[in-house]
């Protein structure tokens, strides 16, 4: 009896050995390049910091997070980055799981129209910001000269305030849908056929077909993509830097390419660093709803 | 034998006399030999310093101009990261602040000598250099405006390497064909402002203008707003007073920014979103009439065929129009610094003083079309016969930048200030808010981060 106590324990202890030899080199990779550089962005967004040395100095509390918040031009890029996030994730999941939806579909050439697809996604956002401008170019580039053919006027797209953050939505869709685009498809292969043909077997149609059993079946999909696809979508800086640098006015001054431009032109660490944490603060809680609501389309459909 | 040792140190004594020689011989002395020892290194020991510089500029240097620098100190490696621009300066300091520093030299902008300074990452050239400073280093021989740059708080922490100044760039074949007089560097505002409706055109009679007036920053971006600035200090304005106050938020402001603002009517399609880049393009390819940029863009935008379709006859360089107190021109130069933690401060000291020379400035300004700061080069007549009219047009412009103390605030949180302005310039050009909402919104904002 006693032994097979002893047994059990000694297998306990070697089955909790052998989870911590291979979770210990995970979780101080974590530690190293997640926890301390979050760690060390909360102890200079408390601090002076003395830029002689580049380290934290006198603790301030709140301070920076007090100057932040009533930053008006930190207000404003916040709303900034909210526009673009309601108009370009809803647009990016929409068109991603329609094309995904036509891709599925059997036509000649499909293969080769699905590999020109994923182009987008493989150009650096920098560079695809500074195509962009050139082709929106009012004097140069190809898009004014292709709505002339058509007799439509020369549209300022990155030099009007409201237009240019719809071209920002136009740059991060055609690099992003692709990729909203394959996880669909792969999602569409994944759904199981045998309802399908009892759909068809029970005369339903095609947008029947759609509207009850592919988008429900898909629907937690589409909420684990949009999560995703938010997160990615966040961080959005690169493209903004490159097409708009933030402008015309305060039109395009995303969240990110404000802190950035505080942090590494005006130099101001601790107040960009404050920013920042808000910033990981609302993320976090915004990410935390949209996984409510996806659990509960999974068990919902 | 004591004789013999005797005699031998008597040789040795004067070949240690000469190596302390040669190593006094730093630039501007007549020595064509190359120069080696002490802390500009030895076949056996070369020295090798780093130097941080603005990518746009980095690889010509390397590829150039340090050859040029080891035909006469062969043995000071010398390699140059290039770093762009909107991160330079927080990876100058960065670097400088660190445990180990990594760069010798230092190449900052107009306005980064305060803030590098108040860090301590770089040496007063005057006093902690003087060891290794070359005796015929002429200080006095530069134009007062550039090396005011290299200055802070009564110390010189830098010297110009590439001078520039915001100009007036005007096309005048198309003045001729719109039948006005290519304008002439005593041109007012007011009579520069009048002409440019009549360089909107339309050349190919399809409705549509395709030739226009003017093209210059007026993006969001730091360097926009010192158009407007140049406006107002060609009218005795300034941005900030003596003692730190705001000083633009007066009428003088929002008529400099209203006049900056109002360039945007004569100007191309979509200028709103211009910085840099955009103008220089529509102005090489003769699609407007005048543009304010800087200087040092000449070379590229009037004689390498490569780059251009106009030619240095039909391209003009002045300074920018004349205002109430007299004509503009913004100055942005790149000084050269030595990190005061380098470990071969004497080599790194070497090859600014070098380049700062008379000898390197006309080596640079013939061979890259970089703009001297000394005025013993300006004086000299250049070999290349481009050069003639713009070493006059910057010498004008040296003296109406000093005059007029044309540059960027000099503080500590100076790229800050400079942000708020771009902030505000930008709303202005956009028309989201007007010009008098833009400067009292700026002038809040900068005398809140200035405290």
């Amino acid at each position: 009896m006693a032994s097979a106590a002893g047994r059990r324990t000694r297998r306990k202890v070697g089955d909790l050995v052998s989870r911590w030899t291979f979770l210990t080199p995970a979780t101080l990779l974590l530690v190293l390049v997640l926890a301390y550089p979050i760690m060390y962005t909360i102890r200079i967004s408390v601090s002076h910091l003395d830029l002689r040395t580049f380290a934290p100095s006198e603790f301030v509390g709140l301070e920076y997070y007090i100057e932040a918040v009533q930053d008006d031009r930190f207000q404003n890029s916040l709303l900034v980055t909210g526009i673009y996030l309601v108009l370009a994730l809803p647009l990016q999941i929409v068109l991603g799981f329609g094309i995904a939806y036509l891709m599925n579909a059997e036509w000649k050439g499909r293969g080769v129209v699905r590999a020109l697809f994923l182009i987008p996604m493989v150009v650096a956002p920098v560079v695809a910001g500074g195509i962009w401008k050139m082709m929106l170019s009012p004097m140069w580039g190809v898009s004014n000269w292709a709505l002339s053919l058509v007799g439509l006027p020369a549209v300022d797209w990155l030099g009007d305030s409201r237009l240019a953050m719809i071209s920002l939505v136009m740059i991060d869709t055609w690099r992003w849908t692709p990729f909203v685009a394959l996880i669909a498809s792969a999602a569409l292969l994944a759904l199981p056929k045998d309802i399908f043909e009892a759909a068809s077997v029970d005369g339903a149609g095609r947008w029947q077909t759609l509207k009850s059993i592919t988008l429900p079946l898909l629907m937690p999909m589409i909420a684990a993509t949009f999560v995703v696809r938010w997160l990615g979508a966040v961080k959005m800086f690169d493209i903004a830097l490159a097409a708009t640098g933030g402008g015309p006015g305060q039109a395009t001054n995303v969240v990110n390419l404000y802190i950035y431009e505080q942090a590494f032109r005006g130099l101001k660490f601790p107040e960009s660093a404050a920013m920042s944490m808000i910033v990981l603060v609302i993320t976090m809680i915004l990410t935390a709803v949209f996984l409510r609501i996806s659990r509960g389309l999974e068990t919902r459909w | 034998m004591k004789h013999r040792r005797s005699k031998a140190a008597g040789l040795g004594a004067v070949a240690t006399l000469f190596a302390l020689t040669l190593t006094a011989c730093v630039p501007g002395q007549s020595a064509e030999e190359p120069i080696e020892g002490g802390g500009v290194g030895t076949e056996a020991e070369p020295v090798e310093i780093r130097m941080i510089a603005n990518e746009a500029f980095a690889n010509q240097w390397q590829d150039q101009m340090v050859p040029e620098f080891n035909k006469k100190f062969p043995h000071v490696k010398v390699t140059i990261d290039g770093v762009p621009y909107t991160e330079l300066l927080a990876k100058s300091m960065l670097d400088a602040t660190s445990d180990d520093p990594t760069y010798d030299v230092i190449v900052s902008d107009d306005n980064w000598i305060p803030q590098l300074a108040d860090v301590g990452a770089v040496l007063d050239l005057k006093e902690e250099a003087t060891e290794w400073t070359a005796d015929d280093y002429d200080w006095d021989d530069f134009n007062a405006a550039p090396l005011a740059a290299g200055e802070w708080d009564g110390h010189q922490y830098g010297v110009p390497l590439r001078s520039n100044l915001l100009m007036m760039y005007t096309n005048k074949s198309l003045y001729e064909d719109a039948g006005l007089e290519a304008p002439t560097s005593d041109i007012t505002w007011d009579e520069y402002l009048d002409q440019l409706p009549d360089l909107v055109r339309d050349t190919d009679d399809d409705g549509k203008p395709d030739v226009f007036g003017v093209d210059t920053y007026f993006a969001r971006e730091p360097l926009t707003p010192t158009i407007w600035q140049t406006i107002l200090n060609s009218n005795g304005g300034q941005l900030l007073t003596e003692d730190g106050e705001v000083a633009f938020d007066n009428e003088q402001g929002v008529e400099a920014l209203q006049t900056h603002v109002d360039l945007l009517e004569s100007a191309p399609p979509g200028a709103v979103s211009h910085t840099y880049q955009e103008p220089l393009e529509s102005f090489r390819q003769g699609k407007v009439a005048s543009m304010f940029t800087w200087g040092s863009v000449y070379k590229a935008t009037a004689v390498d065929q490569d780059t251009t379709t106009l030619k240095p006859d039909e391209v003009g360089l002045q300074v920018m129009p004349v205002g109430s107190e007299g004509p503009g021109a913004h100055r942005g130069i790149w000084n050269g610094s030595v990190a005061s933690r380098s470990e071969h401060p004497e080599a790194a000291w070497t090859l600014l003083q070098w380049l700062s020379s008379t000898e390197g400035e006309i080596w640079q300004s013939t061979e890259l079309g970089v703009f001297p700061a000394r005025k013993s080069t300006l004086a000299t007549t250049p070999s290349e016969e481009w050069l003639v009219p713009v070493f006059e047009a910057l010498q004008e412009g040296f003296d109406a930048a000093e005059a007029g103390q044309m540059w960027r605030p000099r503080l500590t949180n100076s790229d800050a200030v400079q942000q708020i302005l771009a902030d505000e310039t930008s709303r202005a050009t956009a028309g989201e808010i007007t010009a008098e909402e833009a400067i009292e919104n700026a002038a809040a904002k900068v005398e809140d981060e200035l405290g």
